[in-house]
């Protein structure tokens, strides 16, 4: 039986997660904006080399303005997580360390990327700028919109997950 | 007449030695019986045997006062540690005793019970029969008809990754199966917050999933047709039975490896399926 992993993902209201994961195992996109109510589950392999493969069961968790608000036992025994922004609303990533700090708290030191997500909104510059401003550091800049580095992403998060027990 | 030189010096050789060469073949004797008997494994247990049994007897005496407190301190911290695992191993053999004590006392009031309502249940069927046209075989058949179990899973708890499966016929994704059925459960366990409680069936038309928890995983077997406190008890066994065989045993391995430098194998995926093909393909329910 193929090794299995389970991803979630955690952000705030509309950040795009499940715009990601649409795109990443359906390769789809969609302008519908659709709440996900409780936890939406998805699975995905993910070639990482050429004789090794693993399954995603990724945890599509239902979006909150206040992190403290989220399900614990959907958090439970994950193998990673992605935590989502919307680089066009600041509201989602102005308290972004304290954010990280909480579901690294909740976690138990499993892999996670920070992705910033939605790029196609804004330009180049001014995101730089925004970034630096907040002093945010994140792994991935996405575009669930036009797919801009979505496989990257999973397959970056797949490989960290492989050797991870 | 005179000894000659060489005469003397062999009286006197003989005189001198004698004694002693016998005692040296005495001792050359008492080497070999010796030698013979540690080489001679029998013979040497015969010798040795007493005195270990002694040591040993005496070693027994002393362990309560001696080791006793050592191991005691060692247990309590062990299942301090690793509370999960320990009572995931005697969840089931705890389940089982207290299960086969229960069932045993409802069994005799069922006994009592069904002798009483034999002759009213006899009597209704022909009743049945004469106004509804229904056979009383055919009322028999459709009282003792079972359920049969269509698929289980055994799944982490935690991550609802799927561990190991059986399916009668090909089913739809059963990793995805898992990862929602332990949402759902997740989520009726947190909505009513209710510690150390865990959902154990779900109904939907035609079938029924029954859930038996334990620490590390869940069981989930889905049923067809008819499941009442019958079947409910049959599959408790069966779940039980498993999880005392085999993953109580993978448990047992991942503490003895601990102490060991070559891993023992564990039981894999692939065998768990052929466990759970054995252990709930054919049974009756």
């Amino acid at each position: 039986m193929q090794k299995s992993k389970k991803i979630v993902l955690v952000g705030h209201f509309g950040v795009g997660k499940t715009s990601l994961i649409r795109r990443f195992v359906k390769n789809e996109f969609s302008n519908n904006y659709q709440v996900t109510i409780g936890v939406h589950i998805t699975k995905k392999e993910v070639q990482i080399e050429a004789d090794k493969s693993i399954n995603l069961i990724i945890w599509d968790l239902e979006g909150t303005d206040d992190l403290r608000t989220m399900r614990p036992s959907y958090l439970m025994g994950s193998h990673g997580a992605i935590f989502v922004f919307d680089v066009s609303r600041p509201s989602t990533f102005q308290n972004l360390n304290e954010d990280l700090a909480l579901v690294n708290d909740r976690l138990n030191k499993v892999p996670l990327l920070v992705v910033g997500n939605k790029i196609d909104l804004v330009n180049k510059e001014d995101l730089d700028s925004l970034l630096q401003e907040h002093q945010i550091s994140n792994h991935f800049l996405t575009s669930a919109k036009e797919g801009t580095a979505v496989d990257s992403l999973f397959t970056k998060m797949a490989k960290m997950v492989y050797g991870h027990d | 007449m005179a000894m000659n030189e060489l005469d003397k010096l062999e009286t006197l050789k003989e005189i001198l030695f004698t004694d002693d060469r016998e005692y040296a073949q005495k001792i050359a004797k008492r080497i070999a019986i010796l030698e013979q008997t540690i080489n001679d494994s029998e013979k040497l247990s015969e010798k040795t045997n007493p005195i270990i049994r002694k040591q040993l007897d005496e070693f027994v005496e002393q362990i309560p006062s001696t080791l006793g407190p050592t191991i005691t301190a060692t247990l309590k911290e062990q299942i301090k540690t690793q509370k999960d695992d320990v009572v995931d191993a005697i969840y089931p053999i705890l389940g089982k005793l207290v299960k086969k004590y229960v069932a045993q006392e409802i069994k005799v009031l069922s006994e009592k019970i069904d002798n009483q309502l034999d002759f009213v249940k006899r009597f209704k069927r022909k009743i049945k029969a004469f106004f509804g046209g229904a056979k009383e075989k055919d009322q028999l058949l459709s009282e003792l008809s079972s359920g049969n179990i269509e698929q289980v899973l055994l799944i982490e708890k935690d991550s609802g990754i799927l561990k190991a499966s059986y399916a009668k016929t090909d089913a739809i994704d059963e990793d995805l199966v898992s990862g929602m059925l332990t949402a759902i459960k997740s989520f009726v366990e947190d909505a009513f917050n209710q510690k150390n409680q865990s959902l154990e069936h779900i109904e939907y038309e035609l079938y029924h999933i029954h859930i038996q928890s334990f620490v590390n995983y869940y069981v989930a077997v889905v049923i067809s047709g008819n499941y009442g406190i019958k079947s409910k008890n049959k599959i408790q066994d069966l779940i039980f039975n498993f999880y005392d065989n085999f993953m109580a045993m993978n448990l047992d391995l991942i503490y003895t490896s601990r102490h060991l430098e070559k891993q023992p194998k564990i039981i894999g995926t692939e065998a768990l399926n052929k466990k759970l093909a054995e252990s709930f393909g054919n049974a009756k329910i």
